[in-house]
């Protein structure tokens, strides 16, 4: 096998400048955990089927199995459960979760984390059936969800109103 | 980790006209990748093999337009799921578009995946066409060549097969908004809400005169070898009275008129059942009466 030439991506990663170099079609998700060390995205099925690996970019949610990282332009903002963090709202939701108990054996948690957080910056209409819409593309095999909904809806009701914009 | 895609050369056009250079010559060409939400799977899989090139569409400004003119709903091929249910024109225009969108995958899937990908894989489970084809939208597609506009009918040729030559992209659809008194609904059955392929899915579009059905546009998804219009249905219906002999001959007629098969998600009986119960449910939503 020939060793396709690599690109160069300079992106905002949880605040922070990185520049990385890989084969453009890499997988967003191998680009993060293996080349940039960041290994809270997890991969579950490498389908596109379970959410596990769900990271943010630009604002908009993305399962990082399925994206050619080339396709991640420069200057993109990208958001990974390390990021969240760094916000009120990140913070606020993980102590959600810790405080619901809403984590069991914990390897659907970072894209968990990611969908709630993508979805109360937008200021939704939060009730359970928006909660389960917002969480249809992450899978808890353990299915822990009644408490992953309790946790968002209660991260909802303290949410930062400069966090985020409108829907 | 190295995967297969790592063997994959990826080209980042900067505009329209460079990616139409790019696919014009045949030494530069290559697959179109937007969203990747069918072609990675297929690609990681072995389902289809890895090709020599693919050529980012993903990032052109050209393909995300989405307004509305002269009763048209333009909508740019890079539109994806997740824009398309949350636009108020479309949510207006073409609501059964903007539901079929809200149903494929989850929140990612929807993120990523784009209208023309939808239609490119020339899946027949795939969520966008009946609607599309109920509506009676046209394609645009571009080459160094110009433009070529048809019927997205004509488009869609066969099993993921359709009329785009090598040097082409999908750059837009045309989708015709919806007239005042027309009605619309996206049905979809599943084995769960999301993430899941659909067994069988539709949309239909259509207007009631004096108690008389004026115009309807049925389609169905996973039922043929692609997303198809229900003809004889159509005939069955327009110009009769909107009643329970209508809607009872309708449902014999979907159920006898589709040649489904069956496969891993559904079998072609219990398809075509559904399909009569599904337009059974149409023309009840269309006689103001909730689907079923």
């Amino acid at each position: 096998m020939t060793t396709m030439k690599k690109i160069q991506r300079t992106w905002k990663i949880n605040g922070e400048s990185r520049t990385v170099q890989f084969p453009p079609a890499r997988r967003l998700l191998d680009v993060l955990r293996e080349d940039l060390d960041l290994k809270g995205t997890k991969e579950g099925c490498g389908e596109g089927e379970c959410g596990a690996c769900t990271v943010m970019i630009n604002g908009e949610l993305a399962v990082s199995c399925l994206l050619a990282a080339g396709q991640v332009r420069d200057g993109a903002e990208i958001l990974t459960v390390e990021g969240l963090e760094k916000t009120p709202g990140g913070r606020l939701i993980q102590r959600s979760y810790l405080e619901k108990g809403a984590a069991q054996c914990g390897f659907c948690i970072p894209g968990m984390l990611v969908s709630s957080y993508a979805f109360l910056r937008r200021h939704p209409v939060v009730n359970e059936e928006s909660i389960k819409d917002a969480h249809a593309g992450n899978i808890c095999r353990c299915t822990g969800y009644v408490k992953i909904i309790e946790a968002v809806q209660a991260a909802a009701e303290r949410w930062p109103a400069d966090e985020g914009k409108p829907s | 980790m190295t995967t297969p895609m790592e063997q994959l050369d990826v080209a980042f056009p900067a505009s329209l006209p460079e990616a139409l250079a790019l696919m014009a010559n045949e030494a530069t060409r290559g697959l179109p990748l937007a969203g990747g939400t069918d072609l990675m799977v297929q690609w990681e899989s072995g389902a289809r093999p890895v090709p020599v090139r693919a050529i980012d569409v993903k990032n052109l400004c050209e393909l995300h337009v989405l307004r509305g003119e002269n009763g048209m709903v333009v909508i740019g091929a890079g539109i994806t799921h997740a824009a398309l249910r949350r636009s108020e024109l479309i949510r207006t225009a073409i609501p059964a578009l903007a539901e079929a969108a809200a149903t494929v995958g989850g929140g990612q899937i929807q993120a990523m995946g784009t209208i023309a990908g939808s239609i490119a894989n020339a899946s027949p489970a795939g969520d966008l066409a009946p609607t599309l084809l109920a509506s009676e939208a046209r394609v645009v597609v571009a080459s160094v060549r110009g433009e070529r506009e048809l019927p997205l009918a004509s488009f869609i040729l066969g099993y993921r097969r359709i009329d785009l030559a090598p040097d082409e992209l999908i750059v837009r659809f045309l989708v015709p908004a919806r007239r005042e008194g027309e009605r619309e609904l996206f049905r979809k059955l599943g084995p769960r809400a999301a993430q899941a392929i659909s067994k069988i899915m539709g949309s239909y579009r259509g207007s009631v005169r004096d108690g008389v059905v004026a115009s309807f546009a049925v389609a169905l998804g996973s039922v043929a070898p692609t997303a198809i219009r229900l003809p004889e249905v159509e005939r069955a219906v327009i110009g009769q009275p909107l009643n329970e002999a209508t809607i009872a001959r309708a449902e014999q007629v979907a159920a006898a008129s589709v040649k489904p098969i069956s496969d891993i998600r559904s079998t072609a009986e219990y398809r075509q059942w559904v399909s009569g119960r599904l337009v059974r449910g149409f023309l009840e939503h269309l006689a103001g009466r909730d689907a079923t």
